[in-house]
């Protein structure tokens, strides 16, 4: 039998491998989750009862069920709905981004309500219209209010990843799985897709920590 | 220039202003003084629509603020405001306060908007702190930085609200001197304030508020020395002692 050594070396590429795509999806779904959470926050905080009530519906929606069914519902409910077939990688992509926009627009909407009420009357009083407002005055104080909220995200997202092995994606969970299938030896596999999760999650919550003290220092 | 009639405003069912008329001429400094609650703030609030009006009518030169036809944006151009809490934008520095809205309104080219903001600046004694951001500053060097930002829109109109509210005492002194110095120069000013020497010696007319009606008027040698209205009277007796 080889050793527990022999096996995570060779499991490493495969692994590695696993990662890159983890990551893949990850940076592509929240950059895509950033212009959803954006938009949906923006509305949540209109002046129209309607535009609000659109956005605070999908947020409902996406906070009152499991990312699972998301999933399960996009790969395969929407497809056979609407007589098309989509990829697992856009499937995939496709929930997390809605799921994280969810989250990304209840952080904007509380970052955008944050913002000191006499900021905006100061903007409107010199004659900036809401659009210059939002964008040259309360935003860029939002945002950068938002910047733990955003990584705490970060970090969800790419443990949520994991749940899209079950639709085939050979992200870093399958990865485990389809080594684990051809060697049976599980408490060294799974043990290294945990080591490989925690670090990357690890580095972004130092990351994250360095800046925020860099935010606070100035 | 400023004439304000049978103005209301409601807060839900509490009704703040209940019939406001006065009429504000060109250069003129008017001092807005009263307990509080009396409707001063909104009043203040209500010229320059960062409240919405009930009832009633405000004709600012010759635009009708109260129409809804009316480009308020446009309007606010022409009327600064300055508050008791300063609203600095705290992620710009004291010169990009100044600049950014000739910047993004006046689309006022970087040269002229800088020599502007730096004259502005001078003006109200704080060059030196060009570069700094509000949070370095002072509650009084704040407020002079806000009154500059208001200035540099080259408004007609400027309306200040309590702005010496929310300072340390000896700071009181330092905003109520550019205040004088701006008033010297002819610009309209309307001033809710609780400084009674400010409106004594800088107003050309004083408004006495209480419960949301100009219970009084009239020139600062007449309210303060031979109040008429004994509202009037007993809040003089209060604050002047």
């Amino acid at each position: 039998m080889p050793s527990t050594f022999q096996i995570i070396a060779d499991a490493l590429p495969v692994l590695f491998q696993g990662l890159l795509i983890t990551l893949k999806i990850v940076v592509i779904s929240l950059a895509i989750a950033f212009v959803i959470g954006l938009i949906a926050g923006l509305m949540s905080t209109a002046s129209s009862k309607i535009v609000r009530g659109i956005a605070g519906l999908y947020v409902d929606i996406i906070r009152g069920t499991p990312l699972l069914v998301q999933v399960f519902f996009i790969y395969f409910g929407l497809p056979a709905f609407l007589d098309i077939r989509i990829g697992p990688e856009v499937a995939g992509i496709a929930a997390v981004s809605l799921n994280a926009g969810a989250y990304i627009a209840e952080v904007v909407r509380a970052g955008i309500n944050s913002v000191d009420k006499g900021q905006v009357e100061a903007a409107r009083s010199l004659g900036m219209s809401r659009y210059y407002t939002m964008r040259l005055i309360v935003l860029p104080q939002a945002l950068r209010r938002m910047i733990p909220a955003f990584v705490n995200q970060f970090i969800i997202s790419i443990k949520d990843t994991s749940l899209l092995s079950v639709i085939g994606i050979r992200e870093l969970t399958q990865s485990g799985e389809i080594i684990i299938s051809t060697n049976f030896r599980s408490f060294e596999i799974w043990g290294m897709v945990g080591v490989f999760y925690f670090v990357i999650i690890f580095a972004l919550t130092r990351l994250s920590r360095l800046y925020e003290r860099r935010l606070t220092a100035r | 220039m400023i004439v304000v009639q049978n103005l209301k405003k409601k807060f839900g069912a509490n009704e703040v202003l209940k019939d406001i008329s006065t009429t504000i001429r060109e250069k003129e400094v008017v001092c807005v003084i009263g307990p509080s609650g009396s409707g001063k703030s909104t009043f203040l609030r209500c010229l320059n629509l960062l409240e919405d009006v009930t009832s009633g009518t405000v004709v600012i030169g010759d635009v009708e603020v109260t129409s809804p036809k009316t480009n308020i944006d446009k309007l606010r151009e022409n009327v600064g405001m300055v508050f008791q809490r300063f609203n600095l934008f705290p992620h710009l520095t004291v010169l990009q306060n100044i600049m950014l809205a000739p910047k993004f309104i006046k689309k006022l080219d970087k040269l002229a908007n800088e020599k502007k903001a730096m004259e502005l600046l001078a003006k109200v004694g704080l060059a030196d702190k060009r570069d700094e951001y509000p949070d370095r500053l002072s509650g009084g060097q704040q407020q002079r930085v806000a009154i500059a930002r208001a200035l540099a829109m080259n408004p007609r109109v400027m309306l200040f609200d309590e702005p010496t509210s929310a300072l340390d005492p000896e700071m009181v002194g330092e905003v109520l001197q550019v205040m004088k110095d701006l008033a010297s120069e002819g610009i309209t000013m309307i001033v809710v304030t609780h400084e009674m020497g400010f409106a004594r010696e800088v107003a050309d007319r004083v408004l006495f508020m209480d419960g949301g009606y100009i219970v009084e008027e009239g020139v600062p040698s007449e309210i303060f020395d031979h109040p008429k209205h004994e509202r009037t009277q007993a809040f003089l007796s209060k604050v002047l002692k």
